[in-house]
């Protein structure tokens, strides 16, 4: 069916369309290149009114072009991007999402940040099992239909990566919010609350934690204390109303709300019950917290209360004075955004702005407020408070506390300084 | 309508029912028991108490051997770390100091991490083809190499508590919040405080363009360097680049490196059937082991035959 469709398109295509087509085409193969350098696809007057443009007297592609619909080829500039000298190499390593770009607070699966141990597992999920044992009653062994069989739930909760911002503890150092918040996503995940699994399996007394366990080739391990374990932590296999993407641990990982990205561990294979915590590699040689006096925070796991303006930004300059729409992300591990507010100062005065999305706990919040510029320099800063009251924090408080070498949990307002012509630095205050 | 809407209720009331008597259970009977063989196999947790460790023994003699073989290339002969490899030795003392420098000896807090690390994840590409004996050793001359044993120490089941590592004192609970900022939205600075201290400027050429640009920070905590760059780049390099390139860039175990003539001399003789083929199946030869599509068992035939091609073509 596909073949003959496909001909009688053949037969149907006008020059003009099987010009575009092949331009359309080409574009895809170029990937990043910027829809305006390309000759013939650029915004012409040939386009604007009173011309009619080319698209609008011929016709489109048929059904089933895509069978899997992919994002506008004019939009192919708003991808993961990587800093490769963060890591020694590709298979370890992490990509980040491109925030500038997006809209509301669902972060589309394609450009969810990934962080790899090992490298990306194929995982076949008809030979993906998940087993629970150690201190329960009923070792068990899942295959995926047994986990899509259980009462499913689905929320939207963030996921962060707890070294977002890590590179800034020192001062401005990335070109763009992809790059100083961008180890950052929000989607809707559907799965089971682990609290069933567990209740399955039979709890023995006097266990009080859970190691998780991935399948890919750093079998990733995480100790996770029973009370999360119980309370809102999920086995995930869906995400935005599809499986799982193979980025995100197809078909099947741990989602812990509101806690750092590398306790919700992909690929998930086994949790093993136990009376105490494991101290693996990942919890303490990395994702501990080094204080200045020396000693380090282990089991640091709450993302707590963060925010970003996402335009302007490095990415987002603008171009003339005028009015402006300033709008950002907020986000708490703690709970919901209770308010945010903006400054142009650099903090002396505060507005506060408003929401612009439904306001979850442990989701991202976008906010936004109207801007007029008069072409004068601003130092632009977002500061959330969550609904624990807590309200984020400066560097030089955090600094005060933790020095520059903790790596993770980096929660600071963040300054944007706003040039007279319009462009946008990543610049840190006294 | 009436009549009609109360039979409605009726028969919503008796599906409620239904589900919630099944909700009530608590227990589905979904999946199977796991076995003791089963979960044999998967349970490779290290604790430091010592659960779950094997018995075993392994000589720093031993894993000095091993090391070298299958550790050294990226962890430095001496521990001191390869290409931003991580570093295994060193840096005692200072983790209070501006660059702290952290290690299994300056950092770690119990030879349980180290064991389980090295028997999940190590060597990176090959993880789980160590045998018990071989973590033992190793595990024992990465303690060696941090001068926490002596050249005759041999590490085994029994002596594995014995064995603390200094930064252990020194991880302690999460103690956050720490931070109180208060909300205040008029005169919360004094104007006159406020100075950019650090600032990163956008390339002026490309501001708008959205082009990930190069960093220059004023105050750069890593080297400056190049953002990745979003345009696609031929697959075999591509592949190359995220699977080969671990062991071909440097000549692991006698891999041929990419910009070697000499390496290729003799081996491109064969022809690219032959070399691909070698490339899919696996190789024994004589200066070393091809593991089959290097152990990246997801790549397909074609991508590894364009790798290869990338590879050779760099030498023709």
């Amino acid at each position: 069916m596909g073949k003959s469709d496909k001909q009688a398109g053949k037969v149907l295509l006008s020059p003009e369309l099987a010009r575009r087509r092949f331009l359309m085409s080409s574009m895809g193969l170029v990937g990043g290149a910027a829809a305006g350098l390309l000759p013939g696809v650029s915004a012409s007057s040939n386009n604007l009114p009173p011309n009619v443009p080319a698209w609008t007297r011929s016709l489109g592609s048929g059904v089933l072009t895509n069978p899997y619909g992919q994002p506008s080829p004019f939009e192919s500039n708003v991808q993961r991007r990587t800093v490769d000298w963060l890591t020694p190499d590709r298979i370890a390593s992490i990509s980040f999402t491109p925030l500038a770009d997006l809209k509301g607070i669902i972060t589309p699966s394609g450009v969810v940040f990934e962080r790899y141990h090992a490298g990306l597992p194929v995982i076949e999920p008809a030979e993906h099992r998940l087993m629970i044992h150690g201190m329960v009653d009923r070792p068990l062994i899942f295959t995926m239909e047994d986990l899509m069989k259980f009462p499913s739930t689905s929320v939207i909760r963030f996921l962060e990566c707890p070294a977002n911002g890590g590179m800034e503890w020192r001062g401005a150092q990335m070109d763009g919010v992809q790059f100083t918040h961008g180890m950052l996503a929000c989607c809707e995940w559907t799965g089971v609350l682990l609290s069933t699994l567990l209740s399955e399996v039979g709890i023995k007394k006097g266990a009080n934690w859970i190691l998780a366990e991935g399948a890919d080739g750093s079998h990733m391990s995480r100790s996770i204390p029973m009370n999360k374990a119980m309370d809102d932590a999920m086995i995930v296999y869906a995400q935005n109303g599809e499986m799982l993407r193979p980025e995100q641990g197809y078909p099947l990982r741990l989602i812990n709300p509101g806690w750092e990205g590398n306790t919700c561990v992909k690929w998930l294979r086994r949790l093993k019950v136990g009376d105490k915590p494991w101290h693996h590699r990942e919890e303490t040689s990395k994702y501990s917290d080094l204080m200045p006096d020396g000693t380090s925070r282990e089991f640091s796991f709450v993302q707590e209360c963060n925010s970003v303006i996402t335009s302007p930004s490095p990415e987002k300059p603008w171009k003339q004075k005028g009015r402006y729409w300033v709008e950002g992300l907020a986000w708490s591990g703690h709970g919901k955004i209770k308010h945010v507010d903006v400054s142009t100062d650099g903090g002396i005065t505060w507005r506060e702005a408003r929401f612009t999305s439904i306001v979850l706990p442990k989701a991202l919040t976008r906010f936004g407020i109207e801007l007029e510029w008069d072409g004068s320099p601003l130092l632009l800063q977002s500061r959330a408070v969550d609904e624990t009251g807590f309200v984020q924090p400066t560097y030089a408080q955090l600094r005060k506390v933790r020095g520059t070498n903790s790596i993770y949990h980096k929660n600071a307002i963040h300054t944007w300084q706003v040039r007279p012509d319009g462009s946008i630095a990543n610049v840190q205050l006294s | 309508m009436c009549s009609f809407h109360s039979s409605l209720l009726g028969l919503l009331v008796a599906l409620l029912a239904n589900v919630s008597s099944a909700e009530d259970s608590a227990y589905y009977g979904y999946g199977k028991t796991a076995t003791l063989n089963e979960i044999s196999g998967w349970n490779i947790d290290v604790r430091p108490d010592g659960q779950g460790l094997p018995p075993g023994a392994g000589s720093v003699e031993d894993g000095e051997y091993l090391y070298e073989d299958k550790c050294a290339q990226c962890h430095g002969s001496f521990g001191e770390g390869n290409n931003q490899f991580p570093a295994l030795a060193g840096g005692e003392g200072t983790l209070t100091d501006q660059r702290p420098h952290r290690t299994v000896g300056s950092y770690w807090p119990y030879t349980s991490t180290l064991w389980d690390y090295i028997n999940r994840a190590m060597p990176y590409a090959q993880p789980e083809s160590l045998s018990d004996s071989e973590v033992y050793a190793i595990t024992a001359y990465v303690l060696f190499l941090n001068d926490l044993v002596d050249d005759d120490f041999v590490l085994s089941f029994e002596n594995f508590s014995t064995i603390d590592l200094p930064n252990k004192s020194n991880f302690v609970p999460d103690s956050r919040p720490d931070t109180f900022n208060v909300r205040c939205m008029r005169g919360c600075k004094e104007p006159d405080s406020i100075q950019v201290v650090t600032s990163v400027e956008r390339q002026p050429a490309l501001v708008g363009n959205e082009q990930p640009t190069q960093l220059s920070a004023q105050l750069s905590a890593q080297p400056s360097a190049q953002l990745s760059d979003p345009l696609p780049v031929p697959a075999g390099e591509e592949i190359y680049r995220q699977a080969c390139g671990l062991c071909h860039d440097n000549g692991v175990t006698g891999a041929p490196r990419p910009r070697d003539a000499s390496d290729w001399r003799g081996r491109v003789g064969q022809g690219m059937p032959v070399l691909v083929r070698h490339a899919i199946e696996g190789f024994q030869g004589e200066s070393g082991v091809m593991l089959p599509k290097g152990g990246f068992s997801y790549l397909s035939d074609q991508e590894v035959a364009a790798a290869v091609h990338y590879m050779v073509g760099e030498n023709l």
